[in-house]
């Protein structure tokens, strides 16, 4: 379980940074929102010590089982919005450079010269 | 300890403002809602400082949660030095805003997203965790972003998503560095982790010196040091006046801010490894900026440039690492935003005077002729603040920070240091006698007598800043108290924090080292 779930992040991870250093803008923004998502899941693994444990578990008083970190999925909690207000914002400026500027070619989008 | 109220009610006056910002209908009742919500925001940072300097480090536990699982605000002496300069300079960003004639700041928003990034600037100088930090960043961004991607300016756009790519991955590494020291310790809160840290010294676990890099290098992008800085000077041209005074001049601190802190409290086992690549980014900073900005056409970009080599300065200080050196940095940070604010609005100030409304060096050559003679004396003072000659405030954090230079026996990085130094006196130079003393050509000369923005704000800050540099004693003392405070975090941090029933170590590290 622990590789598998290993072996996932790095795929996201891998992903996003393929994607954000694409041309295309969108694809670009879609690479952050890829980052953030894998960033999140390598913070719920920490959380967990046994991956597939739920954060309150009924056993706990008994000291037969450890939970999982219920901080963790508040942080998680902050951080998908916090990524999502940014993810938001970012395509919605794309949106209006689409308009302005008649492309998504980021090699395109460059007046910015001193 | 007991809780001080003012710390929570520092961050929470301009959220409560800036909802309110949003409430009222009409635009001037916007901006002076503004300016009343970041005035008490003022008085508050200015109770917290005395607080701070009469009784040591002031928390508050948000919600009365004991940390670490808590959230737990601190003001110790950098905190608070940092709380205030923001709160002083955001002030004087509103104040500008006021006066301001840009189309942009009538936008009904503007003035509710400037609020906001004012509560994420005071939030992330104040809070005592990691997380927290990183969320009152991403406030700053996301409502900096917002507020320049309105901006009437041609380029706005494109800066701001430039900024807002830049930035996100910065924040991806901020996040990835904060959950690699959860994953290593367990905990984000300051106090806690620097317990940890200093139980496991020189025998860190697998993550700590990864989690060092990473967080380095989103507070070095923040603070647009070197290798990260591409963002800065297009992002800061791009924005309106008054918003690029706070950017050039408080914003870009969060960085340095974040630093100081890591540096003195968290990572001092790897102290000096990281000071030593601190003096290298900052001398590359001081040239690439000096010269960057001698070679620039336009003159919000020519002083965008300088805040890149003036941040520079202030690495050298860190990264020399004495005593001495480090109160200059804190001078040097203090004194800049002053200098850095003004010289932007006055530039503000001249451009919307002109034709075009443009800061391009070619338009706004010998504008200055025509303009009322206190606008030319006013950045005038400025520019020798910013190159460092007396009386101005300039004079006393580079003399400061050289002396520090000569005394850690850091002759190359001190002369290097100079050479940058003299590069601030040309460009500034070059820029002053371009503006007011050129013969104005055609298109130049024709100066709005009615419009234009007011300068009661950068007056007010030049004046502040010739205080400084006149009276610089209480500055200096409280640096001082600042660099003994950092020099002991376990008696003016850790223990100001710690709870009595602090957790026993129970914690077994999910990848110990």
């Amino acid at each position: 379980m622990d590789f598998f779930f290993a072996l996932a992040l790095g795929i996201l991870f891998g992903t996003g940074v393929f994607q954000l250093l694409r041309r295309d803008l969108i694809k670009a923004a879609m690479g952050t929102a890829i980052l953030f998502t894998s960033i999140n899941l390598f913070f719920l693994a920490s959380g967990a010590f046994a991956p597939d444990v739920p954060a309150y578990v009924d056993q706990y008083a008994d000291g037969k089982a450890t939970p999982s970190d219920p901080l963790v999925q508040a942080m998680i909690l902050t951080a998908v919005v916090v990524s999502f207000g940014s993810y938001a914002l970012l395509l919605s400026i794309i949106t209006a450079i689409s308009t302005r500027y008649d492309t998504l070619n980021s090699d395109e989008v460059d007046e910015l010269k001193n | 300890m007991e809780n001080n109220i003012f710390i929570i009610a520092t961050i929470f006056v301009p959220y409560a403002g800036a909802a309110l910002a949003l409430a009222v209908p009409k635009d001037m009742q916007k901006r002076y809602l503004a300016l009343l919500a970041s005035f008490i925001a003022w008085i508050f940072s200015i109770v917290v400082l005395i607080a701070v300097n009469e009784d040591g480090t002031q928390i508050y536990r948000l919600g009365g949660w004991e940390p670490p699982y808590g959230i737990v605000l601190v003001a110790d002496h950098l905190s608070a030095l940092f709380g205030f300069m923001s709160a002083t300079i955001m002030l004087g960003g509103i104040l500008y805003a006021v006066q301001c004639k840009d189309k942009s700041i009538t936008s009904p928003s503007f003035m509710a997203l400037f609020l906001t990034m004012e509560t994420g600037l005071l939030g992330a100088m104040y809070t005592g965790d990691l997380f927290t930090l990183f969320v009152f960043i991403e406030l700053t961004v996301v409502s900096s972003v917002a507020n320049v991607a309105i901006g009437d300016s041609r380029f706005a756009l494109e800066a701001a998503m430039k900024y807002l790519f830049m930035s996100s991955l910065g924040s991806l590494f901020l996040l990835l560095g904060i959950a690699s020291i959860y994953v290593t310790f367990g905990t984000v809160n300051f106090a806690d982790l620097a317990r940890q840290l200093a139980i496991s010294n020189g025998n860190e676990p697998l993550l700590t010196r990864a989690s060092a890099v990473m967080l380095l290098s989103a507070f070095l992008l923040k603070s647009s040091v070197a290798p990260f800085h591409w963002w800065q000077p297009d992002f800061h041209t791009a924005a309106p006046t008054p918003l690029s005074a706070v950017l050039s001049s408080v914003i870009v601190k969060i960085g340095i801010y974040g630093i100081i802190r890591l540096t003195s409290l968290l990572f001092v086992a790897e102290q000096a490894l990281i000071y030593r690549w601190l003096v290298m980014l900052g001398v590359l900073a001081i040239f690439f900026g000096g010269l960057s900005a001698l070679r620039t056409y336009n003159g919000k970009r020519v002083l965008a440039y300088s805040t890149f080599g003036q941040i520079g300065f202030i690495l050298l200080g860190i990264g020399w690492g004495t005593p001495l050196a480090l109160l200059a940095a804190l001078v040097y940070t203090f004194n800049h935003a002053f200098i850095k604010s003004s010289l932007l609005m006055l530039m503000g100030v001249v451009a919307s005077r002109n034709e075009e409304h443009s800061a391009d060096l070619e338009k706004v050559a010998g504008t200055g002729r025509k303009l009322h003679w206190s606008i030319g004396l006013l950045f005038f003072l400025g520019g020798m603040a910013l190159a460092g000659l007396p009386p101005m405030n300039g004079f006393i954090s580079k003399f400061l920070l050289l002396q520090s230079g000569l005394e850690a026996h850091e002759w190359l990085a001190t002369s290097l240091a100079i050479g940058g130094g003299i590069l601030t006196l040309i460009y500034m130079m070059k820029t002053w006698q371009l503006i007011f003393q050129q013969k104005p050509t055609e298109t130049s000369a024709i100066v709005h007598a009615t419009g234009g923005d007011g300068y009661l704000a950068p007056a007010l800050l030049i004046a502040a800043s010739l205080l400084l540099g006149i009276f610089a004693t209480p500055l200096y003392k409280f640096a001082e108290d600042t660099v003994t405070s950092l020099d002991n975090p376990h008696k003016n941090y850790i223990e100001a924090v710690e709870p009595d029933n602090w957790r026993a170590l129970d914690y077994q590290p999910f990848l110990g080292g």
